[in-house]
């Protein structure tokens, strides 16, 4: 098969930035888009010039690192997957196939096809987690989950954090992702007790992050590559509305942060 | 001059880990705070342990190369991890955990580091269930427990085919918490190139911030690496295209001893390879062996589809040899049996690389859906990469480098030869021996990271008087140059090889003569062939643009360069070891009929290395000794 | 112990603010937003079925414009209100748009979209000129000043003859056009208005999601199809003085 590609060149943050058109030859139609891209890799390499830097790690659809807008849709034709889990015989030969870096304001350009997504990871930090010690725990089977909960929770954490959903919505929001891990961690008991403070302070980060706000548009879920299901949004809009119904009530008390050293 | 000592606590197995962590020495609350520690590596092992580190008290830094610390490779583990809950009241407890993991290993590892792992196993748990890991339950609430290769209780815990990814993203998330916290700054995209070492204890790393290029020293009271583990070095691997085995081998290179690095485990059942361009082999959990038979036609069939092929004519090899475990059998057991046919000529699809593994009688017996449900994410992943429906024609499989047994020496407080360096997780060599059972590392990356790596550093740190050391120091500054001078040198290359080329050839040489089965005639010939591949990579690799900006492509040679000099090691290591264990199998130590002949009188140890800087590397051994349970034959007939 | 206790009051005020005060987050304008795109949506489908009285005829039409009109209290209450929903829908809907373009600054060169309709990705566009056309509707039938040539007067009955006003706009073709379009940008913007606005107000359940989703072309549907219905009843002379 063969392939003419367009792909987005970009030294740095500050270079501009342009298309630069690439011939793939010789491509099997079980590589995957991945290895094609490797191959033509290879041949800018032995000619002296930069190979097109792109994100991959695990190669199996798991790890998020992976991230192209292929023909104008993020992880490219196929639904349910992630770029690397995408094969070259879904594309007809002689095809031109165009890719572009996720573009989103929280994702600043490294270069060419990588961005800078650790947005995501503050947007984490602000609240995505469960503020429990190492040790000490209880039993496991002390608390039980009823199977349909835990399958709720487990539909939403299977997030695998590639910001697609950000580089499909017409307003980069992040909606998506902060919906999914709300929705985990609100499904489950362990979950609970900061589940107040947790989604106020994600929905604050993501905003002082730079993502946009929800349009309900839902091609965050057609592109997610675990079909994360955009009821998460609506469950963390609720979780919202309820902590903002709660917060102007009782006052809750969050932890200081190092109260220890003052 | 390197020593072993592995520093087990004496008296009885059941209380060694209680009495020993009575005697630590503790660090004062005030003091945590003037601590440093370095920890590299986010996977399991690193993130469970900055977490815990910093909800101590001490000041952590954590390094990753990806771009967030939930990308680390452990994301990737499909099956699942165990723990003696013993919930199905199946006779499982932690002596047996204990027993089946010792056993596993072909009993090349330290007993109470392994009655250890089995004893936390069950913390483990309740520490996931407590940070929000979605396990799969019962209707009735009830974690859920599936059994897994190579064991005949069922004690493994599972979240769908995520398992990794959900027990890293809990342990990322109380790694979040505590980098909001203050306690944990985190370095994503920053590998670490170098270890520094004052005085004989580790005292920081050198890395290069994958960004801007950049080359910095950074120091502290003690460095825990949980790099992972580094099957790359055979280029097709189920490993992520990262993985790799730059961070303990440039600590090896500084004096930490490195143990069994010939330990390999050739995983049974992945996706066969199709073209040269492939540049990963993809698992299938090994979930898939509970229900799937295992078989090859009896006479070769050519391209006669499998559905036509009756049960008559076919091998079902694995009940055959093995009537008690079947196809359960461990993985070293069952990759060598496929091997061994494949090369016979019998195996099936493109190449003979393959053997079918075949779902059609649980499908008749328990239903499509059944199947679905169990596995239906492993199904169309594999209909994705081979454009197959394996629900209507038998999956094929193929043995595939999985995980790295061996890896950097340490003692019981996971401390490597070189005081102050910590490793955890598959980075070290403990607890596997010469095979790791299915589901057994992330239970021993987490109970490294959560639970016995924050106790036993606070010993070393307690009792170790650590003068401050800054970044200009002598020994910081060398690391610096040394690093700096190999970025240099690779962007010097004459330019007409890419790495790659260079990392599959590596690769093809080792799977040929160090994978599944190997002989002293075709090592020696590969280390013989790698010092020559080395010096023509020095020679003519192409790495084009500057070590001062982003340059995946500088990295990746980095990676593969010390994957050059790594293979020599592996195979002095197999070389040495004149008996077939686990994963290793050396074709002159078989039975007649090809079974593996261990030899405990000259090789019941740990080889531990130790570099040389010209000539081959020095061989220690740390004598296994076994108290508690007599080594026996491993047979799974 | 200074900063926990600033921490703690900070964290009331925070829910008091949200509620009352200040927009904390894009959440906040959103709710605002879909809360008040819903009352204005009520309003659309009153406004709708009130005018449907036209088929009943004159009098109908006008006793029930000065049944409105004789409570000055609750029209003025209804107006101020109305006024004030729609200033802040405005308002607010316009800061998210703005919010929402800050967020890409830089467009792709191929988009191709798998489920966004084109009703959600133009809001800001139908609500402009949803804007546009309220304040000429106002300008034509409520304050009379577009269109001079049908002066207020009064009914047999002494009742305004709003009747006699509408038959009169819709006999001309160039209003007819104009309400015609009006009508098509109504109903693109409330088709994906109203299920947005549920999702947004967190309304969601496996049972009844299929009704939220239909909410909002269904409703745009009745709306647009109830007020064309005046609309072309008139030009075509089903309905005339
Ligand atoms: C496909 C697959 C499936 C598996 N399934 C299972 C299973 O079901 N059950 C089971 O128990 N085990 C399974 N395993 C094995 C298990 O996943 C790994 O052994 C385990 O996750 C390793 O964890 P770790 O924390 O030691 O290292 P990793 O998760 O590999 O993490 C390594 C970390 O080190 C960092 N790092 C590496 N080098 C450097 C450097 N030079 N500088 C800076 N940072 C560096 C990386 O960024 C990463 O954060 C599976 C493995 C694979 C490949
Ligand atoms: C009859 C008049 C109107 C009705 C019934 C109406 C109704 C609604 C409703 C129900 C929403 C949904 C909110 C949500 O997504 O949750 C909405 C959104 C919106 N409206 Fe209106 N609206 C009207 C007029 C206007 C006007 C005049 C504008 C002018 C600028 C406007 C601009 C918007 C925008 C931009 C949004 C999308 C906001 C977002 O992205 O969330 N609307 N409208
Ligand atoms: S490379 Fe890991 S998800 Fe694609």
């Amino acid at each position: 098969m063969k392939f003419t590609l367009k792909i987005w060149r970009q030294q740095g943050p500050d270079d501009k930035g342009r298309f630069v058109t690439y011939q793939a030859h010789e491509v099997s139609p079980d590589m995957s888009f991945l290895e094609m891209l490797d191959s033509v890799n290879q041949g800018l390499i032995v000619k002296g010039e930069e190979p097109v830097a792109f994100e991959h790690d695990c190669r199996e659809g798991i790890c998020g690192s992976c991230s192209l807008v292929i023909n104008g849709v993020p992880h490219g034709p196929e639904r349910g997957i992630a770029t690397c889990q995408l094969y070259m015989r879904r594309f007809s030969d002689g095809a031109t196939i165009t890719i572009e870096p996720w573009r989103a304001r929280a994702f600043p350009i490294i270069k060419d096809l990588v961005v800078d997504r650790r947005a995501l990871d503050r947007v984490m930090q602000a609240g995505g987690y469960i503020s429990v010690n190492t040790g000490g725990a209880v039993d496991g089977n002390v608390v039980l989950i009823g199977k349909d909960q835990a399958e709720t929770a487990m539909d939403a954490a299977s997030c695998i954090g590639c910001g697609a959903c950000v580089a499909a919505c017409k307003n980069a929001s992040a909606m998506l992702f902060v919906a999914a891990k709300v929705s985990h961690l609100a499904s489950l008991p362990q979950g609970k007790p900061e589940r107040t403070r947790r989604v106020t302070a994600m929905m604050e980060a993501m905003d002082r992050e730079g993502f946009g706000a929800c349009g309900n548009q839902y091609e965050c879920e057609a592109v997610c590559p675990k079909s994360i299901s955009v009821r998460f949004i609506a469950t963390l809009n609720r979780e919202y509305l309820r902590a903002g119904v709660v917060e102007s009530g009782a006052p809750t008390v969050p932890e200081a942060p190092h109260a220890e050293s003052d | 001059m390197t020593t072993l000592d592995s520093k087990v606590p004496s008296g009885p197995l059941e209380t060694k880990w209680d009495r020993h962590r009575f005697s630590e020495k503790l660090v004062s609350p005030n003091n945590k705070r003037r601590i440093k520690i370095i920890v590299v590596g986010t996977g399991l092992a690193g993130a469970s342990a900055a977490s815990t580190l910093g909800q101590l008290g001490y000041e952590v830094e954590c390094f990753c190369f990806q771009d967030s610390p939930r990308r680390a490779h452990s994301i990737a583990a499909q099956g699942g991890i165990n723990a003696a809950k013993n919930y199905q009241d199946d006779g499982d407890s932690v002596a047996r955990l204990f027993y089946d993991t010792i056993k596993g290993g072909d009993f090349r590892s330290r007993e109470a580091n392994v009655y250890r792992l089995a004893q936390v196993s069950t913390q483990i748990i309740d520490q996931c269930v407590a940070l929000g890991v979605p396990f799969a339950r019962e209707y009735g609430g009830q974690l859920a427990n599936r059994s897994f290769g190579g064991v005949q209780v069922s004690r493994t815990f599972y979240c769908r085919g995520q398992t990794g990814q959900q027990l890293l993203l809990g342990a990322y998330s109380a790694l979040c918490w505590q980098i909001e916290r203050g306690q944990v700054t985190m370095r994503p995209r920053t590998e670490m190139l170098d270890l520094i070492v004052v005085d004989g204890h580790a005292r920081g790393i050198v890395v290069r911030d994958l960004v801007s290029g950049h080359v910095t020293a950074h120091t502290a009271h003690a460095v825990v690496l949980a790099t992972g583990g580094y099957s790359n070095v055979y280029y097709l691997s189920t490993n992520a295209s990262g993985s790799n085995v730059t961070a303990t081998y440039r600590a090896w290179k500084q004096g930490a001893a490195f143990a069994n690095p010939s330990f390999t485990q050739i995983h049974p059942t992945a996706i066969p390879p199709s073209e040269t361009h492939q540049a990963k082999l993809t698992l299938m959990s090994e979930s898939l062996r509970n229900d799937g038979r295992l078989w090859v036609p009896k006479v070769p069939s050519g391209r006669r589809p499998p559905n036509d092929i009756p049960s008559s004519e076919r091998d079902y090899f694995l009940e055959r040899r093995y009537p008690q475990f079947g196809n359960l059998v461990p993985r070293d057991v069952a990759s060598r049996a496929v091997k061994t046919l494949c090369d016979e000529g019998r195996g099936v699809g493109p190449g003979g690389h393959g053997v079918y593994l075949d779902f059609t009688d649980v499908i008749e017996q328990q239903g499509l859906d059944v199947v679905r449900e169990r596995y239906g994410n492993l199904f169309d992943m594999y209909q994705r990469i081979t454009g197959e429906d394996a629900y209507r024609v038998p999956m094929r499989i193929y043995p595939a480098p999985h995980y790295t047994m061996g890896g950097l020496w340490v003692d019981y407080n996971l401390m490597s030869t070189i005081p102050g360096l910590f490793v955890i997780g598959e980075a070290n060599f403990a607890d596997h021996g010469a095979n790791r059972l299915g589901a057994s590392s992330l239970m021993q990356g987490l109970a490294d990271g959560y639970f016995i790596l924050p106790y036993t550093i606070g010993h070393y740190l307690a009792t170790t008087k650590i003068t401050p050391i800054a970044e200009y120091h002598r020994e910081s500054r060398e690391a610096l140059e040394r690093v700096a001078s190999r970025v240099t040198k690779l962007l010097g290359g004459q330019g007409r090889r890419t790495a790659a080329s260079f990392h599959r050839e590596v690769g093809r040489i080792l799977w040929d003569h160090c994978g599944m089965a190997r002989c002293e005639g075709g090592l020696k010939r590969t280390l013989q062939s790698i010092p020559a591949l080395r010096e023509e990579f020095w020679r003519d690799v192409a790495v084009p643009g500057s070590g001062e900006t982003f340059n995946q492509e500088l990295e990746y040679a980095g990676r593969v360069a010390d994957f050059l000099e790594f293979a020599e090691l592996i195979c002095h290591d197999a070389l040495h070891r004149e008996e077939s264990c686990g994963a290793h199998f050396r074709e002159e130590h078989q039975t007649p009929d090809g079974e593996p002949k261990r030899d405990d009188t000259r090789f019941s140890h740990v080889a531990a290395w130790e570099y040389r800087e010209n000539g081959p590397p020095i061989l220690h051994k740390e004598p296994l000794t076994f108290e508690f349970v007599q080594p026996t034959a491993r047979s799974y007939e | 112990m200074a900063s926990g206790e600033t921490a703690v009051s900070s964290c009331k005020n925070r829910g008091m603010m949200r509620l009352f005060n200040h927009f904390q987050t894009s959440l906040d304008s959103k709710v605002v937003v879909a809360l008040t795109g819903l009352g204005l949506a009520g309003f659309v489908v009153f406004h709708m079925l009130g005018n449907l009285q036209v088929f009943e005829g004159a009098e109908a039409l006008n006793s029930y414009a000065a049944f409105l009109r004789d409570m000055p209290i609750l029209l003025w209450t209804t107006r101020l209100g109305l006024l004030s929903i729609v200033a802040l829908h405005i308002g607010l809907a316009i800061q998210l748009t703005l919010h929402n373009r800050r967020a890409r600054p830089v467009a792709y060169a191929v988009r191709e979209y798998r489920k966004a309709s084109l009703a959600s990705r133009t809001m800001a566009v139908t609500g402009s000129v949803l804007l546009l056309f309220i304040v000429f509707h106002l300008l034509h039938l409520t304050a009379g000043v577009v269109d001079t040539s049908f002066p207020d007067r009064l009914d047999l009955q002494g009742h305004r003859d709003v009747y006699g006003k509408v038959v009169h706009a819709f006999r001309n073709p160039l209003f007819v056009a104009l309400y015609l379009a009006g009508q098509f940008v109504l109903g693109l913007h409330l088709s994906h208005a109203v299920s947005s606005s549920l999702q947004t107000l967190g309304f969601e359940h496996a049972a009844l999601n299929r009704l939220f989703k239909a909410a909002g072309p269904v409703i745009a549907l009745l709306v647009v199809l109830g007020n064309m219905a005046i609309i072309l009843a008139v030009f075509l002379g089903v309905v005339r003085t």
